[in-house]
């Protein structure tokens, strides 16, 4: 491979295209590891994963064995590498659980919650030059913590922007999606979908705001009618695939509109057909829980949320409507693993939550009727950018016609290729920074 | 269900039963290797359900995610788009071959049922230069209708069910 200087990373993106190295060269997929999953901010998990103090949730960052873990001492939320401090044996194998000490299996070495050493077995082997009380011989804590309405984040580098100078904007995102909760709180919950696809991660980035594809992607989802079968009782009737109401193809995407914020973070306007949170007795007592705890124009606004996925680069996505986290874990650079958990809206009636868990059985079960589509077009796109001769994957939807409005946040028409042009920048500014 | 007739008859009556189940079980299996979906759906009772957990001990497919949990009107939502032309992750469709065995009949079978049926399945599947293995253990809640059986539900507990999955799209 060339050297890794920012004149070899500038030669594989401009402004409007990326190399097709990008999605196939293991060594560029073990340098994001390093330069970007390694550097910025990564969403973790969040807070009501680890509820009583003991709890951990096990997850990995930038493919690293981490676990989320609320400490018994000061009952704050921690993040730890999943290693033990004497030997590097991985400490648990387990997805989840509650513990008032890691255990290694390997020589019983013993950690707090927060990582720090607890026991060492036959301890006077040791000669007084180590430090066995000290952070060497823990489990290590991830440089970076800070949380954000209870989502978790970290990063694995001991400098940088701060969580809140990274999200920028998507701090409102995260904040229609809590707000949306009379109780103004939310929880994950009702258990995870775990799929993956022979693809690069880059590829699941690309689609979640790319509003160009529905349309032939999930055709097989597509009555006569021009409108997707009903996801539920929440989706009215049924997102308009391939015509708007007056017949006419893909002008209603268009009009949805697109978002993108700085650090490759943006959003996509709500699906055409789908606004709106239905009706019904339940419906009706939400409304009003939510109108009690936020008032008029707040439950106005979250109701009607003009936006359908939240992406903040580079591995969570949020959905408000259909309530849910998606987690994107790059495992190689031609496979990716996903990870969905409902987001359970407290104070809202039970049926709200109960019907989010049945849809998302529909949309992102392994067995999905819609994701599945996607995970064969990443597929397809894994194999047709190996092939010689063309290069260049040219991204020129709407290239040189965003509105630039707004100094953080631009806006351009539903189907533009912006949301991946905003990515493709951000990834270079994080790959060829030297040092944070 | 009627007791003179199932279940808790002479041990020939026993016999004839599960040889009975058996057919019925690998009949199930020969419909969907021959991708004759319509005709699966059918076997299904009218508020009959389909479902495969997420977790090995998951209790129910309401307040936590399935890898499948269909009810009739999904059945049919699923097998239209099977057999929609532009279903692209069944271009080409997936070959599937089913492998039913170690059938019992339970000794209690629950409410609303007549039988619950145990049995393990292993199914091999092949796209596009790719073979997968699944081996699962199942329950199927029967009522019985006439001679035949109807489904009130089948549940298919996968070994690796709280893995990550490929793309799956027929169902087992």
């Amino acid at each position: 491979m060339a050297t890794r200087d920012a004149s070899w990373l500038r030669s594989l993106v401009g402004e409007d295209r990326v190399h097709r190295a990008v999605y196939r060269d293991p060594e560029i997929f073990d340098f994001e590891m390093e330069r970007i999953f390694g550097r910025t901010w990564l969403y973790v998990g969040h807070e009501s994963q680890v509820p009583n103090p003991g709890d951990f949730f096990a997850t990995r960052l930038a493919g690293q064995p981490v676990l989320m873990v609320r400490h018994a001492g000061d009952g704050k939320v921690y993040v730890l590498f999943n290693r033990c401090g004497h030997r590097g044996s991985q400490v648990t194998t387990h997805a989840r659980g509650n513990v008032k000490f890691f255990r290694c299996s390997y020589h019983g070495w013993t950690f707090k919650t927060d990582g720090t050493v607890h026991g060492i077995p036959l301890r006077h082997g040791y000669p007084e030059c180590y430090d066995l009380k000290g952070g060497e011989f823990g489990m290590r804590p991830v440089p970076r913590v800070d949380f954000y309405r209870g989502f978790v984040f970290a990063s694995l580098a001991p400098n940088g922007p701060d969580l809140l100078t990274h999200l920028g904007p998507m701090t409102g995102r995260i904040d229609d999606v809590v707000d949306r909760a009379p109780a103004g709180e939310v929880a994950l919950g009702g258990g995870v979908h775990k799929y993956h696809f022979h693809g690069n991660w880059k590829l699941q980035l690309e689609n979640l705001n790319d509003m160009y594809h529905p349309h032939a992607s999930h055709e097989s989802t597509v009555a006569t009618s021009g409108r997707q079968f009903r996801r539920g009782d929440r989706d009215g009737g049924g997102a308009e695939l391939s015509t708007d109401r007056s017949g006419n193809p893909l002008s209603s995407w268009d009009d949805a509109g697109v978002w993108a914020c700085p650090n490759g973070h943006g959003w996509c306007g709500a699906m055409p057909g789908t606004s709106g949170d239905g009706s019904g007795p339940v419906f009706e007592r939400y409304q009003a829980l939510l109108r009690t705890a936020h008032g008029e124009a707040r439950t106005d606004e979250v109701l009607n949320l003009k936006w359908h996925n939240s992406i903040f680069y580079p591995n969570l996505v949020l959905q408000a409507m259909a309530q849910h986290v998606r987690v994107i874990h790059p495992v190689a650079v031609d496979r990716t693993e996903i990870h969905i958990y409902p987001i359970l809206l407290k104070g809202a009636p039970q049926e709200m939550n109960l019907e989010v868990i049945r849809y998302l059985n529909i949309t992102h079960a392994p067995a999905s009727l819609i994701q599945t589509d996607d995970l064969e077009a990443f597929r397809r796109v894994q194999i047709g950018v190996g092939t010689q001769g063309a290069e260049w994957v040219v991204f020129g939807r709407g290239y040189g016609a965003d509105d630039g409005t707004n100094d953080e946040t631009r806006r351009a028409f539903g189907t533009s290729e912006l949301p991946i042009r905003n990515q493709y920048k951000a990834w270079l500014g994080l790959m060829s920074t030297q040092s944070a | 269900m009627n007791d003179s007739t199932m279940g808790s008859g002479s041990p020939q009556h026993r016999a004839v039963d599960l040889r009975g189940v058996e057919a019925f079980l690998v009949q199930e299996a020969e419909l969907l290797d021959d991708r004759r979906f319509e005709e699966w759906e059918e076997l299904f009772d009218e508020d009959g359900y389909y479902w495969v957990p997420a977790r090995p001990d998951q209790e129910n497919p309401y307040d936590e995610l399935s890898i499948f949990f269909d009810d009739r009107q999904l059945m049919r939502t699923r097998i239209a788009r099977l057999r929609h032309p532009r279903i692209h992750i069944e271009d080409p469709p997936t070959r599937a071959v089913r492998l039913v065995g170690s059938i019992r009949i339970e000794p209690e079978a629950p409410l609303g049922v007549d039988l619950l049926v145990a049995s393990k399945l292993f199914m091999a599947t092949y796209r596009l230069r790719e073979q997968r293995f699944y081996a699962a253990r199942c329950h199927h809640a029967l009522r019985v209708r006439g001679a035949g059986f109807k489904i009130a539900w089948k549940k298919v507990t996968l070994v690796n069910c709280d893995d990550s999955f490929d793309a799956l799209t027929v169902p087992f």
